[in-house]
């Protein structure tokens, strides 16, 4: 499980997290909140690249924060994100083996792991093949291989689904929903579509400004009076 | 999909060369034979020694392009670290009487020494930062240089004697002493150092530059160390370079602080950007124009200055335009007319 | 160590140069931060105005104040034209590439100047200004005028610019491009407007620099095109946005390396310092760095 205790950052006199505190226990879990609520914020600090003001991160046991960002790969962190970072000259097989590669995993089980992660994110399509023939789908499903190869123990996803059509939306949903039982990893979702977080997601957070204003059983989360105001802006 | 799956799991049996692959090759082979070989025999001397210069500085813009087609990195100096090589080189040349092949390799040791330290600290900025830094350090080893200037067969560390009337020729290899002798001995040195290129980019730190071009922070999510691959480009650069230098010291024999002024760096880079960063042919490119077309110009009576107004015209139609370069535009407007032609031709014989 | 009467009329040829540093290195700094372009062609620019004045004043036979209007003038219509014409098709771009481009005109500049202003047939050229002939002492210096209006110049244009950008309503937008241009746009600012105004200002600043540099150093192609390294070592450390860090820096940049003239041991290297400077400055900087995930400026 994931703890993070009072994180704050602060950006030029703009507070993008407040005090956040929250625990994510297990499974796939959903992010969600207005446009600038500090989820992305969040994620960069997961990462290792914004030093919060104040707070803590364990994961898991492991202090996260106190490791060097390109260090967590090798711990488990496996992140995507908003903007497609799939290496357009590379291969499929390439992209997703330089996080095996530089993850210090066994270089003998490489391939298998490889192949595996591949076949899991539902990618219809020639390892050896270069990323830059592929459609945005596909890109967006190497970036999913990439996020699950290995033994990650903590995967972020970004807004996996942003732009893609409802099918494979749906098939993404899927496959996100699996990645826990397939690789025992914490799943964290951000996102906007709301059947994706449903139908992902057993508990969600909400945040607005920076700050948690409710967090549970998805279902319920969705119905809550102050999310609803939130993301519609209405004073009740 | 299955199907796919099974077949790339078999073990990665060799592949086939593929026929571009095929071609791509030959013609590469034959313009180095012929290089090695035919240039020499119906050249002036003139020429050779100018074809000499392509060489080296096809190596520095080979370096120059490992930085900033490779990883990003504009490096706005690297005239002052081919100085510093040429200096290292000449040094060792007059005081030691080490083979001209080893004094080359240590020139590049020592100038990849130096990068490597600088880049240290130097490589946590951020593009125009590093950039600035490069400048600001190119300019404040050109003061040194200017004061303390190149060895010229004099004693102590520096091996500068002020007063000295007669300046002894930096030597050359014995196999090499002549100029067409020696312009094939650049050119071998040249294409060992494109080898070596080669072979960085198609492996692990090759991956990790083009992860890190696309984007450093999906690269340091990947798990890749940055720095450290910023700093293994850093110091392949530096040492090419250097041996570059070496090879300048024995093609020019004589080093002085005006044979690297400041203005060169930007012009190289200008030149490096026009023949474009992501190819390699595109760093002979490069040199032609950084070497050969000012030659010709000066055979011809024309003022070097109108090339200054291109490669500055150059740089501005790059960066807004083409950002590959010549060297990738040129091959892709050539497969466009290959393949026009042989529509017509096939067009033509159809019944 | 030379007696501290050596030093003394260093210090006011130090602060002279420090005041047209500070001068170019604000001008640099509100380009940046309206447009994101450092403005590697400063010098450049300036230099090529410097020899259109000489060129009118010594030989087309024009008044001095002619060939000075001439310098400003080219200078400025010369940035601005690169402005607008290269602004807009770069806009989107990191600020290394847009500084890369502006090298370009840099090179085409300085082909330009060499083709048409050469010194390989030996000949020096020098621009003096009336101010030159004016001078008074203060104790054992004598000080020019042209020195005087030199530092004056950076205070003034200094203090104005600040003033400028703090009170007025195209400097407020000025700040607020150089947070996010397109936020900037969509609350009405007429951003090309203002950019245009950042680009003629800076020109304007480069032909007086260049002016004023011709006269203190030299007329030289290559001395005033490359002099802008000086003022780039002051806005490093300023970190390419603050105004007053900027004019400090250059003023010690300007001394320091006048005052290094009459110390034998280190006069040869006094060139070295604004790279000293602007080394130690950006390493300093380097050690809080962060890394960057959107297009936040540098």
């Amino acid at each position: 499980m994931i703890e993070v205790d009072g994180l704050t950052v602060r950006f030029g006199g703009v507070t993008s997290l407040d005090a956040m505190s929250l625990t994510f226990e297990q499974g796939t879990c959903g992010l969600i909140g207005p446009n600038g609520a500090g989820k992305t914020t969040f994620f960069n600090v997961l990462s290792g690249f914004i030093r919060p003001a104040a707070g803590t991160v364990r994961a898991f046991g492991t202090d996260l924060l106190a490791m060097a960002h390109f260090r967590r790969a090798r711990w488990g962190l496996r992140r995507t994100f908003q903007t497609e970072q799939a290496i357009e000259e590379l291969s499929v097989f390439d992209n997703v083996a330089m996080v095996h590669e530089h993850s210090g995993l066994n270089r003998g089980h490489r391939r298998r792991d490889v192949l595996d992660a591949i076949e899991f994110a539902g990618l219809d399509a020639d390892p050896e093949a270069k990323v830059r023939t592929l459609g945005a789908g596909q890109r967006r499903l190497v970036e999913v291989a990439r996020a699950v190869v290995g033994r990650p123990r903590l995967v972020l996803l970004d807004e996996p689904a942003a732009g893609l059509p409802d099918e494979e939306s749906r098939r993404l949903a899927e496959v996100i929903r699996r990645i826990p039982e397939h690789t025992g990893a914490l799943a964290i979702l951000v996102d906007h579509d709301m059947s994706l977080v449903s139908a992902c997601c057993a508990t969600t957070a909400v945040l607005d400004f920076g700050k948690l204003i409710a967090s549970g059983p998805t279902a319920a989360v969705l119905r809550d009076d102050a999310v609803i105001r939130a993301y519609l802006g209405v004073d009740q | 999909m299955r199907a796919t799956l099974e077949r790339a799991a078999q073990p990665r049996t060799r592949r086939a060369i593929t026929r571009p692959q095929l071609i791509k090759g030959t013609v590469t082979a034959a313009i180095i034979l012929f290089t090695l070989f035919g240039l020499p025999e119906f050249m002036s001397l003139y020429y050779v020694d100018t074809m000499t210069q392509v060489a080296v500085y096809s190596m520095v813009a080979l370096a120059l392009g490992v930085l900033v087609g490779r990883v990003g990195l504009v490096s706005l100096g690297q005239v002052a670290v081919l100085a510093v090589g040429a200096w290292v080189a000449a040094r060792l040349l007059f005081a030691t009487t080490q083979p001209y092949l080893l004094v080359v390799l240590e020139a590049g040791l020592v100038t990849m020494l130096a990068g490597t330290l600088i880049g240290l600290p130097a490589l946590r900025l951020r593009g125009l930062y590093l950039a600035l830094i490069t400048l600001m350090l190119a300019g404040g080893i050109t003061v040194v240089l200017a004061t303390v200037n190149f060895p010229n067969g004099g004693h102590g560390f520096l091996g500068y004697n002020g007063s000295q009337v007669h300046i002894p020729p930096i030597r050359r290899p014995s196999i090499a002493a002549s100029d067409p002798a020696y312009f094939r001995y650049s050119v071998i040195i040249a294409i060992v150092m494109f080898a070596l290129v080669l072979a960085h980019i198609k492996t692990k730190p090759g991956r990790a530059w083009a992860a890190i071009r696309q984007s450093e922070p999906a690269a340091l999510a990947a798990g890749i160390n940055t720095w450290f691959y910023k700093l293994w480009a850093f110091a392949l650069a530096s040492f090419i370079t250097g041996v570059a230098g070496g090879v300048l010291a024995g093609a020019i024999h004589y080093l002085y602080s005006i044979n690297f002024p400041a203005q060169d760096s930007i012009t190289l880079l200008a030149v490096t950007l026009m023949g474009g960063v992501f190819s390699l042919w595109g760093a002979v490119v490069a040199a032609l124009l950084y070497q050969f077309l000012p030659a010709l110009l000066n055979n011809w009576g024309v003022s070097a200055d109108w090339l200054i107004i291109l490669f500055g015209v150059g740089v501005l139609q790059v960066l807004t335009t083409a950002p590959a370069g010549l060297a990738d535009q040129v091959p892709k407007d050539l497969a466009r007319l290959g393949r026009f032609l042989r529509r017509r031709l096939t067009r033509g014989s159809a019944p | 160590m030379p007696p501290w009467v050596d030093f003394e009329p260093f210090i006011v040829s130090g602060l002279a140069l420090g005041g047209v540093y500070a001068l170019s290195g604000v001008g640099l700094v509100v380009l940046y931060r309206a447009t994101g372009v450092l403005y590697l062609a400063f010098g450049a620019v300036g230099a090529l105005g410097a020899l259109i004045a000489w060129q009118l004043t010594t030989r087309a036979g024009a008044p001095g104040w002619a060939g000075w209007l001439a310098c400003i003038a080219v200078a400025g219509v010369v940035t601005l034209g690169y402005g607008l014409l290269f602004g807009p098709a770069l806009a989107r771009r990191d600020p290394l590439i847009k500084a890369v481009a502006t090298i370009g005109l840099t090179l085409i500049l300085y082909g330009v100047m060499d083709l048409l202003w050469t010194t390989s047939g030996g000949q020096a050229r020098s621009l003096t200004l009336p101010t030159d002939n004016y001078t008074f002492t203060i104790g054992q210096i004598q000080v020019t005028w042209t020195q005087v209006i030199a530092l004056g110049a950076g205070v003034v244009l200094t203090v104005g610019t600040a003033a400028f950008l703090h009170y007025t309503k195209i400097g407020t937008a000025m700040r607020a491009m150089a947070n996010d241009r397109d936020i900037t746009a969509t609350l009405g600012v007429p951003v090309r407007k203002v950019e245009a105004a950042a680009w003629l200002g800076c020109g304007v600043l480069s032909g007086i620099a260049g002016l004023l540099l011709a006269d203190l150093v030299a007329l030289d192609a290559t001395t005033l095109t490359f002099l802008v390294i000086s003022s780039l070592a002051a806005v490093l450390v300023a970190r390419l946005r603050s105004i007053p860090v900027t004019f400090a820096a250059a003023i010690v940049v300007g001394l320091v390396h006048d005052l290094l003239t009459p110390i034998v041991a280190l006069s040869n290297y006094r060139d070295m310092t604004p790279f000293v400077i602007a080394a130690i400055g950006l390493l300093v900087l380097s050690r809080h760095q962060v890394i960057a995930t959107s297009r936040e400026e540098a």
